[in-house]
């Protein structure tokens, strides 16, 4: 039987991600292109601990239905973090999500109509774009430069396109690594009150800061309740445990809340209450002060082994945090034309193509430098060295 | 018009003074009709060479803030927006503008509330469907997720979207044993069934279409069809399941994108769809090329021995969409169901979960493979049928002995729910205001009616208390519904003899 589809299916592509998971799962490969965390990094043990102490002692409420906002002492616990961060909130603030993506979707069914307008910066995490696209919403590119999106240009953004959301990556962002300053937050956060647009801070990587000083989320500087902040466990601890939150005024949580009962009645209970006791129970800062350790050591291989032995003439940032390099070849290399001679080499990358939904940003690509440990960063950028010395030739 | 040039920034000087005075129009500072310094005049109080500012203003002019007109210079234009976007108090923010239609179209609670009242304390309640807590194996998960979280290596990482492959392996293989020809490519796990409901209406539905529901109907997925946008049309259920013969004329009018049945052991009214209707509906189905999507999270807790087919097994032109879970036969907390479907369908289902959450989690979708491949949910099945039957024979048997007349139930031969129907001087919800104070709840019929209806129906859900506790709260409603039944009595005998006295003037 022929099925008649709804018009969204058609804004729900494959992903590029999708296909580039598949090269990676080929063990014999060094992989620079997923965006994940360090599974020898996992807190198994931990995380052991906690399911079995949860599953012994709770009383088998662990096993029930729970409430749709999500576990309470969860909610406390993350509100208590999000203040150490200079964010002002709390506990009903905050709604458990099953990882940021949920979150994601969450605020785009809330606020978006076929043909209402996203303005974002570029390039943009892919996984945000195609929730956008699956709600029939419009992007539109808020002009930038290496500071972030230029708070000028962004008025006039919203000026013109009357955008129903904001969408940003702002700390240690995904793919470019770049951090926003807090001028520009500031700016930014002013603009959303002027102009009565909620802005998504989406903010994966904060944690994961390595060097230089810390800049408080957006949401800080948010007197209005403008911000809608998205936060996720996947980096700090496991990714398979789809965990994440919103931090948004009450009147948001509560719609959202509503929304997510019919997404999926809640996120699993096991999961919240074992997190929970992970959390507060084992040393968990312990823990995250040595991801920041390691990955900051990779960050620290990567860039060694890219000044050593990339060709003059390409340039890429130095992160200060989060998972990548963000690397500029000369204007006139596609780095998808790259890619299969690379993966030839056995090292993968993502190329920036993929990060421009409009087509462009031909020229770039995104290294991840936090699954590799540093002899295979060192080994991988050489073999890319090696298939980019090939074009420098000839 | 104050400009600062900072020549240290690496910003070129052209592109400061663009963005400065930008921002002052922005702001309203500089209002339309203004006209800007000459380009020479500027030039000269900011000590840089007039082409600079000729390359600020191009900008400015291509930006549409600004008009360049021979003898006039060049002035600001009217902003697009007008006065309220240029306000730089702000507006306050009214979300509720903001929101889209389909946010708009969400408003029940309801199934909240069920969860609130769960937790309270010293309420008996008939109102959640959720299994029995005494037989829950918290201890064989408890060494199953200590043992799989030290030793296997991908337990915490990513999953594929559909699924972990061995749990999809195993749901192939005793969806077989039901008579359902299907492989592990077929199956996609979700995030319980709620999350199966709503992804299928993402990928099948858009606002104004068709949807054919029982009546009654399971409250979750009315809810998510109505915040699909979708047109519901209700079927009655007899004792022999959704009334098949009137659908015809349905299908052959309204043209419905979807036909949604719960055939095993409704939900709400506990009935159970005939063989006949079953193959009557499958019938129906392909003459009018309608999918149907069976909703089937009770079938394998039956009570008095008999498993009616499924309605996928009965489906040789796939045309079914078969939605399942582990939270009735197992317990609910981990949040993992799954669908069935033809290949198109899995296919898109994937795609949109993959937007909605990349995946389910993965400890609880390898902790229950590891379940199921150990036999233990066979185990586990045996046991709460054999509790679930005596909890349900504990209803009914109470029902018999304090229902009031006019109260009528049906006996299910499985699940979880006992659907009655009330005397029809009491309403539902009147009902449960006044059981609520003596501390029973249950759920009212209307919430399971696409339509209106429903008011003269309550939902008592028997699995998740004990046999003594049952008897209690039966006794309670039962009371409480003779109390009703008189008082309505004494206020229609009242109302009448009022109307004998009253002269007519």
């Amino acid at each position: 039987m022929p099925y008649a589809f709804a018009q969204r299916v058609g804004g729900m592509g494959g992903s590029a991600i999708r296909e580039i998971l598949k090269i990676t799962e080929r063990p014999d490969i060094i992989s620079f292109a997923g965006g994940l965390p360090a599974p020898e990094m996992f807190p198994r043990t931990g995380l052991a601990e906690a399911f079995a102490q949860v599953l012994r002692e709770e009383d088998g409420l662990a096993l029930q239905y729970s409430s749709t906002e999500g576990y309470g002492p969860l909610r406390e616990y993350i509100a208590g973090v999000m203040r150490q961060k200079g964010v002002a909130v709390t506990a009903e603030e905050i709604l458990i999500t099953s990882g940021s993506q949920q979150g994601l979707d969450l605020v785009a069914k809330l606020f978006l109509d076929p043909g209402d307008v996203v303005a974002t910066e570029l390039p943009v995490y892919t996984g945000a774009l195609q929730v956008f696209r699956s709600y029939e919403g419009r992007l539109k590119a808020i002009p930038g430069d290496e500071h972030g999106p230029d708070p000028v240009a962004l008025e006039i953004v919203i000026r013109e396109s009357r955008p129903k959301l904001i969408y940003l990556a702002p700390t240690f962002n995904n793919p470019t690594g770049m951090t926003v300053s807090e001028a520009r937050r500031r700016a930014l956060v002013v603009l959303c009150e002027k102009y009565a647009v909620p802005l998504i801070e989406d903010d994966p990587y904060g944690d994961l800061r390595y060097s230089g000083i810390p800049v408080p989320p957006v949401k800080a500087f948010d007197a209005g309740g403008r911000v809608i902040y998205l936060g996720t466990f996947s980096k700090t601890v496991a990714p398979g445990l789809r965990l994440g939150w919103v931090a948004a005024e009450r009147e948001l949580v509560a719609r959202l809340a509503l929304a997510k009962q019919g997404a999926d009645l809640h996120t699993g209970t096991l999961v919240q209450r074992a997190l929970h006791r992970y959390l507060t129970g084992s040393d968990s800062g312990g823990h995250v002060e040595a991801i920041r350790r390691e990955y900051g050591r990779r960050r620290d291989a990567m860039a060694g082994a890219l000044n050593g032995t990339f060709p003059p003439g390409i340039q890429w940032n130095e992160p200060e945090g989060g998972m990548f390099f963000w690397v500029t070849l000369p204007a006139h290399l596609d780095a998808a034309e790259l890619l299969p001679e690379a993966v030839a080499e056995k090292v993968a990358f993502v190329p920036g193509a993929a990060f421009f939904p409009a087509g462009g940003g031909e020229n770039f690509l995104r290294l991840n430098f936090t699954n590799s440990p540093p002899p295979l960063i060192g080994e991988g950028i050489g073999r890319l060295a090696r298939v980019l010395a090939r074009h420098w030739s000839g | 018009m104050n400009i600062f040039l900072d020549r240290t920034h690496g910003e070129p000087l052209y592109l400061q003074i663009r963005n400065q005075i930008r921002q002052l129009i922005l702001c309203g500072s500089l209002p339309p009709g203004y006209r800007l310094p000459s380009e020479r005049g500027l030039a000269g109080l900011l000590g840089v060479n007039r082409s600079t500012v000729t390359g600020a203003y191009q900008e400015l002019e291509a930006d549409g803030l600004v008009e360049s007109r021979v003898g006039r210079g060049t002035t600001v234009k009217p902003q697009a927006g007008g006065k309220e976007g240029g306000d730089p108090a702000g507006r306050p923010l009214v979300w509720k503008h903001l929101f889209s239609r389909q946010c708009n179209r969400v408003t029940s609670p309801l199934i909240s509330d069920i969860f609130e009242w769960l937790n309270a304390d010293g309420v008996i309640s008939f109102a959640a469907g959720v299994p029995s807590a005494d037989r829950q194996p918290a201890r064989e998960f408890a060494c199953l997720y200590g043992e799989l979280l030290s030793r296997r290596r991908n337990i915490l990482e990513h999953s594929p979207t559909a699924g972990y492959w061995p749990l999809r392996e195993y749901i192939a293989d005793h969806m077989a044993q039901r008579g359902v020809r299907t492989g592990p490519e077929n199956v996609v796990i979700v995030a319980g069934s709620q999350q199966g409901l709503d992804l299928i209406a993402r990928v099948l539905l858009e606002p104004g279409d068709v949807v054919v529901v029982e009546e009654p109907s399971y409250l979750g997925a009315i809810g998510v069809f109505r915040a699909a946008g979708v047109r519901l049309l209700g079927v009655p259920v007899d004792e022999e399941g959704m009334r098949v013969d009137l659908l015809e004329r349905l299908l052959e009018r309204y043209r419905p994108k979807l036909i949604y049945t719960l055939p095993t052991f409704q939900n709400p009214s506990g009935v159970t769809m005939s063989r006949e209707r079953r193959l009557a509906l499958m019938q129906t189905a392909y003459r009018h090329q309608v999918p149907v999507l069976e909703d089937d999270a009770y079938s394998e807790l039956y009570y008095d021995g008999i498993r009616p087919p499924l309605l996928k097994s009965l489906d040789p032109g796939d045309q079914v969409i078969y939605l399942s879970t582990f939270s009735k036969i197992l317990f609910p907390g981990l949040r993992v169901g799954w669908v069935v479907a033809p290949a198109e369908v899995t296919r898109q289902l994937v795609l949109a979960k993959q937007l909605v959450d990349l995946h389910t989690n993965t400890p609880a979708q390898v902790a229950l493979a590891e379940f199921c491949r150990r036999k233990l949910l066979a185990g586990h099945l045996t046991g709460v049928r054999k509790e679930y039957a005596q909890r349900r024979d504990a209803m009914l048997g109470a029902l018999i002995e304090s229902a009031p007349p006019g109260l009528a139930w049906n006996r299910p031969q499985g699940g979880y729910y006992v659907w009655c129907s009330l005397p029809p001087v009491v309403t539902a919800t009147r009902l449960l205001a006044a059981t609520s104070e003596r501390k029973v709840v249950f759920l009212p019929g209307d919430a399971f009616f696409a339509g209106s209806g429903g008011s003269g129906f309550i939902r008592l859900s028997f699995s998740a208390c004990d046999e003594e506790t049952i008897r209690k709260g039966v006794a309670v409603i039962g009371e409480v519904l003779g109390e009703l039944c008189r008082r309505s009595a004494n206020e229609e005998k009242e109302k009448r003899g009022g109307a004998d006295l009253m002269p007519l003037t």
